[in-house]
Formats: structure tokens, C-alpha cells, sequence
């Protein structure tokens, strides 16, 4: 360990080599190797080694000759490396044989390389924190430009699938987590959006305690919030009128593995989510306006094809009045009538109702009164003619669909009228001596079973005998006592005011059920048929 | 389970693509240097980090990329980076790592600029 005696001449080129390098800006690094090879060589050390003080655990720089650890943790030194404390690191080396560490340390500590070497190591703490620090602040500008990236979405990501998922991957890369989960709050409880890096618990309670606390900072966090995470930091994601969901990450790492989140990670991500909160509920209120808008157009479509479908009016028949009429509780409904006469002369009667309402019960309509028309041109009024109906209806309709149907066939010379009545509610027909008669018989729903029977009946209609077949809308419409008006009052109504016109006995009813109702919106469809033989 | 990062490695004439999918955090980032390192060892000086599969990157992640720059810097070799998201390409900006390392849009540009 004591002095080599170098040449002269050797040493010259050595100093005039660290002179040049020295003055060239990038020759730095080779600079403080050259000087520690320089001093390994001047020391008789078989290798040495400059460190640098790093969360606790030596780094090594750079080193001449083999044998030094990259890393030293816990300042755990191996047994016979030499040791030199400097600012903010160490000079460790490895004597070539035994001898006195303590007293090799001495005698190496006042000699002017490696007071040199001393130098080199702090420069370069210098420059690494720099560089740390320059880090740093690059990397608040990056967290800044992610928030103002967010704020920007409100106004031109309007894509909630997308913006969700740029929301959560840009909240686990600000915060160095490993994982991370967005929940969005859907009818009063936390539902899971989406997960990075792991699972998640799909659900919690809006108004779960141990969230809550763990929300504002003062609890532990929900078990199966990121199951399998050790640290986790989540905060509300809101706006105004309240919460809209929470941000959850977990883990945070560092170069030696993950640890928990710091205060400023919490004002970070809360930031974050102020940001988010805009975006998400704009995207939202977007999504809900084009839904209120396609719905709108199903809507009028759905109208349109109803009233391409209902009769302009109807047919004149000799000896007869008919009338029809009716009256959707909402823009599109899911009653149906059809007033026709046929090519031998005899007049159809139609009233249906179709379960359901909108677009959906507008294509039921359209389907039920293209093949119904069909049908009776191809096999004729009867039994056969609706068994072949309810089968299509079932075929071409969802399961839970079905449609209730009063048919009637008039034949206007003899007065008699067959009908068939698939599950709707019984005609009326009121004679003209006052007697009611109700026309029930036919079969269940059309489209509930496709092996269903069907059977028709017949009735003559004398003079002054009056039909009529409605929809439940006329005879469930309710008052404020919740009572209906219900079949008596239609009977009663139509006793009362059977020679009236059957142009304003059609009006008197739905006013008179209007009257009933007392004010109370029109709960559902109304649909009157009203055929009277002078 | 968390979200790895897988790398493929394309050797080609003179220029080797690492190809990577999923997050570059601190594993993620070891990887890319490891996959790098080895290339070097094996003499290839520019190298071409094709991040397509990748949409999602941390500060460890980046200072690891810092570090593989740095390296290339000593060696006097080339890194280039290419398919990188909008949100990617502006971190390695303010970052510094495009001031280092040319970010191109697609891989036939990257390689045919890096090459020449």
C-alpha cells in the first residue's frame, strides 16, 4: 500500500491526459476514470471504486479492476474492502494482501489524487442531482400538461369509452402506480368501468362507510378495493351536483419496487379528477342527448309507419254506419285498428293491441297488418287464417311479445257478423232492446303459443243493434280514486247515447272517459270501433 | 397480477427493433434495457424502439429509457423511437428524450433515417 514510485515521464502523460480531459465538457466521466485507475495504480490496490449515496444503499460510478459489487445496501461492506468516506459517497478499494484496512484507509486519505478523486465524485453528485431535479420538473410540467390534456377533452372527447380509458391510463403514469381502476356512480352505487393492472371489486355501495372514510383520507382502504395491492390511494371523481365515481390506484413504484402514495400524489390526483369530473359528465350529457335525439327519430319513424297504417276512413256500406277511431298516450302507441271491405263485398273490423310501445310495437303493427291482410285474401276469415297469424306473429317477435285481437267479419246483406277474439277485451254489442251481449269467444293472444286454437262465432246484427270493440285504454282509464271506468260505464254510455250520429257517440266517449279521468293524463292507448245497422 | 410488458426482438442489417406491448414502468422498463443491453453486447449500435403495443408510460419507465439514451450516447451508437402515442410522443418531449433520441411516425421511416 505504499507508494509505487512511479517514472516521472509516466506520470507527466497521466496529468497531461487528466489536463485534457478536463477541458473537453464530455470528457468528465472518462476524466474520473482515468483518475481512478490513476490512483488504483499509484496505491498498489488490486481494484477501486468511487460510490455514490443513493435512498440509503451505495452505487457504484465507476471502478478500475475486477471484483467491486454495482451495489452496496444496507452499507454493508464485504470483509477486506478498504473504505474513504466523501461528500455524498465513498471510495471503496480492495489491497492486494492482508493488511491494516484502517491504517491503508490513513494513509491514502491525505494524497493529492485522492483529494482529485474526492472532487470527481462530488461533481458528479452534483450533476446527478441536477439532472434529478431537472427530472423533476420536466416531469410536474408532463403532470401539468395531462391536466390541461383532460381539460381539453371536455371540450373535444366526446367518446365516454374512450375518454374513460384515457382518464385512468394517464392517472396510474402520473401517480408511477402499478394499478389502477375507474368506477363511474350509476343508480347509487360505485359500479367498475374499468381496471389496469389487476383486478378490482366490481361494485360498492354509494354510500359504503369504509369507502367513504377511505375517500377523504381518514381510513384504511376498502380489502377488495385492488385486491393484492399494498398501497392504495383513491379520491371521488366530481362535479357540482355531486359525485360521479372515484379514481383508485394502487402501489406506487420506484426504482427499487412500490411503496406508499405521498400527500402530494392525493393533491395530484384529486386535480386530476376535478379535470376528469368535467370531461366524463360532458361526454355523458353528450351521449344522453344523441340517445334523447335517436330516440326522437325512432319515435317520429315509428309514427309515421302507424299512420300510414291506420284507415283514412272508412268504407261506406249500405244499411250500415262505421266509424273508427283513436288516440296514442304517447307519440307512438301500441294499439291498431283497420276498417276494410273486401272484394265480395263483406267488411272487415279490426282492433289490436300490441304489447309494448315505441319503435318495437310500431314494426309489430306494420308486421301484424301486412299478414293479416294477406291471410284473409289467401285462406279467408276463420279459424285457420288466425292459427297461421299467431304462428307468424310468434316467429317474427320477441319472446315476451304478444298481441290481444277483436276480428269481425260483416256480411252487410244478411246482417250476420263472425268474429274471433284472441284474448282481447269482449265487443260490445247492444241491441236494440237494450240487451248487451259480449263477444269473448276466439282463443289466447296472438304470439304467446304457437300450437294455440282458435274458434270463430257469428251473430246477426238486426236493426238498430250497435257494435262496439275498443282497446283497454278506453275502459282501464282511472280517476284520481284510482277507480276505472271500466266496461259498466262504456255500457252505460253507449244505452244513454245510442241515437246519437255514430260521428259524435265516437267523440261523446273519449270526452266522457276524459271527464273520468278528471285530469289525469291518458295512461294508455284509446281505440274505438262503432258499427251500427240502420 | 399486473400489467407486463412483452418485448420482441427484431435483429436486422446493422439495426435491431425492440418491440414492445404494455406498460413501460419499472419492470417494464428493466426489460427494455435488459433486451437492449444484450444487443449491444451482441454489436449492434442502433437500435430502433418500436413502442406501438405500448399506450401507457411512468417516470421510472422514462428514466430507464434516460439511461439506455445515455448508453448509446457513450457508445457512440443510435436510438430511435417509432408508433408512439400523442400522449407518448409530448411526455418524451418535455421529457428531453426526443432531444436524444428521433421519434418517427412509422418503422419504414424510422429505419430507413436511422440507417443512413
Amino acid at each position: 500500500m505504499e507508494g509505487t514510485g512511479r517514472s516521472a515521464g509516466t506520470a507527466a502523460q497521466a496529468w497531461d491526459e487528466l489536463f485534457a480531459l478536463s477541458r473537453d465538457e464530455t470528457g468528465e466521466r472518462q476524466m474520473m476514470e482515468r483518475l481512478l485507475d490513476l490512483w488504483r495504480r499509484e496505491h498498489g490496490v488490486e481494484a477501486a471504486g468511487l460510490y455514490l449515496e443513493r435512498g440509503g444503499a451505495l452505487q457504484q460510478e465507476t471502478s478500475a479492476g475486477d471484483g467491486l459489487p454495482d451495489l452496496i445496501e444496507g452499507g454493508f461492506l464485504a470483509d477486506g474492502l478498504g473504505s474513504l468516506d466523501f461528500p455524498g459517497g465513498r471510495l471503496l478499494f480492495s489491497p492486494a494482501g492482508a493488511v491494516d484496512l484502517r491504517r491503508a484507509a490513513d494513509t491514502v486519505s491525505n494524497d493529492p489524487l485522492t483529494l482529485l478523486l474526492a472532487s470527481a465524485l462530488k461533481s458528479s453528485r452534483l450533476k446527478q442531482d441536477l439532472k434529478e431535479q431537472q427530472f423533476q420538473v420536466n416531469y410536474r410540467v408532463v403532470e401539468l400538461e395531462a391536466l390541461y390534456d383532460v381539460g381539453l377533452a371536455v371540450a373535444s372527447t366526446l367518446d365516454l369509452d374512450r375518454l374513460s380509458e384515457e382518464i385512468l391510463l394517464r392517472a396510474v403514469s402520473l401517480l408511477d402506480a402499478r394499478r389502477g381502476a375507474l368506477y363511474i356512480l350509476e343508480d347509487g352505487r360505485y359500479r367498475l368501468d374499468r381496471t389496469f393492472g389487476g383486478e378490482a371489486a366490481p361494485w360498492f355501495a354509494g354510500a359504503d362507510p369504509e369507502l367513504r372514510r377511505f375517500l377523504t383520507g381518514g381510513g384504511e382502504a376498502p380489502a377488495h378495493l385492488l385486491p393484492g395491492a399494498r398501497y392504495l390511494l383513491s379520491v371521488p371523481i366530481e362535479v357540482e351536483s355531486g359525485p360521479r365515481g372515484l379514481i383508485a390506484v394502487g402501489d406506487k413504484e420506484s426504482r427499487r419496487g412500490v411503496g406508499p402514495f405521498l400527500t402530494s400524489d392525493r393533491r395530484t390526483l384529486s386535480l386530476f379528477a376535478n379535470q376528469a369530473a368535467l370531461a366524463l359528465e360532458n361526454a355523458r350529457l353528450h351521449l344522453q342527448a344523441l340517445e334523447k335525439e335517436r330516440l326522437e327519430r325512432e319515435m317520429h319513424l315509428a309514427a309515421e309507419i302507424q299512420h300510414q297504417i291506420l284507415p283514412k276512413g272508412a268504407p261506406a256500406v249500405p244499411g250500415y254506419e262505421l266509424t273508427g277511431w283513436y288516440r296514442p298516450a304517447r307519440q307512438v302507441g301500441g294499439d291498431y285498428y283497420d276498417l276494410f271491405r273486401r272484394e265480395d263485398g263483406r267488411v272487415g273490423l279490426v282492433v289490436g293491441d300490441v304489447s309494448g310501445k315505441g319503435m318495437p310495437a310500431a314494426l309489430m303493427v306494420s308486421t301484424l297488418h301486412s299478414a293479416l291482410r294477406l291471410l284473409l285474401d289467401q285462406i279467408g276469415f276463420g279459424p285457420e287464417m288466425l292459427e297461421r297469424l299467431n304462428r307468424h306473429i310468434g316467429e317474427s317477435s320477441a319472446s315476451n311479445k304478444f298481441i290481444t285481437m277483436m276480428l269481425a267479419e260483416l256480411n252487410p246483406a244478411t246482417g250476420v257478423l263472425h268474429y274471433m277474439n284472441a284474448g282481447h277485451n269482449p265487443a260490445v254489442l247492444l241491441r236494440a232492446n237494450g240487451e248487451v251481449e259480449e263477444l269473448k269467444a276466439g282463443g289466447v293472444p296472438l304470439g304467446l303459443l304457437p300450437t294455440a286454437r282458435f274458434q270463430s262465432r257469428a251473430v246477426t246484427m238486426e236493426p238498430g243493434d250497435l257494435l262496439c270493440i275498443y282497446s283497454d285504454g278506453i275502459t282501464e282509464a282511472s280517476n284520481p280514486e284510482d277507480e276505472e271506468f271500466g266496461m259498466g260505464g262504456l255500457i252505460d254510455l253507449l244505452r244513454a247515447q245510442r241515437d246519437r250520429p255514430l260521428a259524435e257517440l265516437i267523440e261523446a266517449i273519449p270526452r266522457a272517459v276524459g271527464e273520468f279521468s278528471q285530469g289525469l293524463p291518458q295512461g294508455d292507448d284509446q281505440t274505438l270501433v262503432l258499427l251500427r245497422r240502420v | 397480477m399486473t400489467e407486463s410488458l412483452n418485448i420482441t426482438v427484431d435483429r436486422r442489417e446493422g439495426l435491431a427493433v425492440i418491440y414492445t406491448e404494455g406498460y413501460i414502468n419499472n419492470q417494464g422498463g428493466e426489460e427494455i434495457a435488459k433486451a437492449a443491453y444484450k444487443l449491444l453486447d451482441e454489436g449492434y449500435k442502433i437500435l430502433l424502439l418500436n413502442l406501438a403495443g405500448t399506450k401507457i408510460v411512468n417516470s421510472i419507465g422514462i428514466s430507464i429509457l434516460i439511461e439506455i439514451i445515455e448508453k448509446m450516447i457513450e457508445i457512440e451508437g443510435k436510438l430511435g423511437f417509432c408508433c408512439l402515442t400523442p400522449t407518448i410522443e409530448k411526455t418524451f418531449h418535455i421529457m428531453g428524450l426526443a432531444q436524444y433520441a428521433p421519434i418517427f411516425k412509422d418503422e419504414e421511416a424510422a429505419v430507413s433515417q436511422m440507417r443512413a
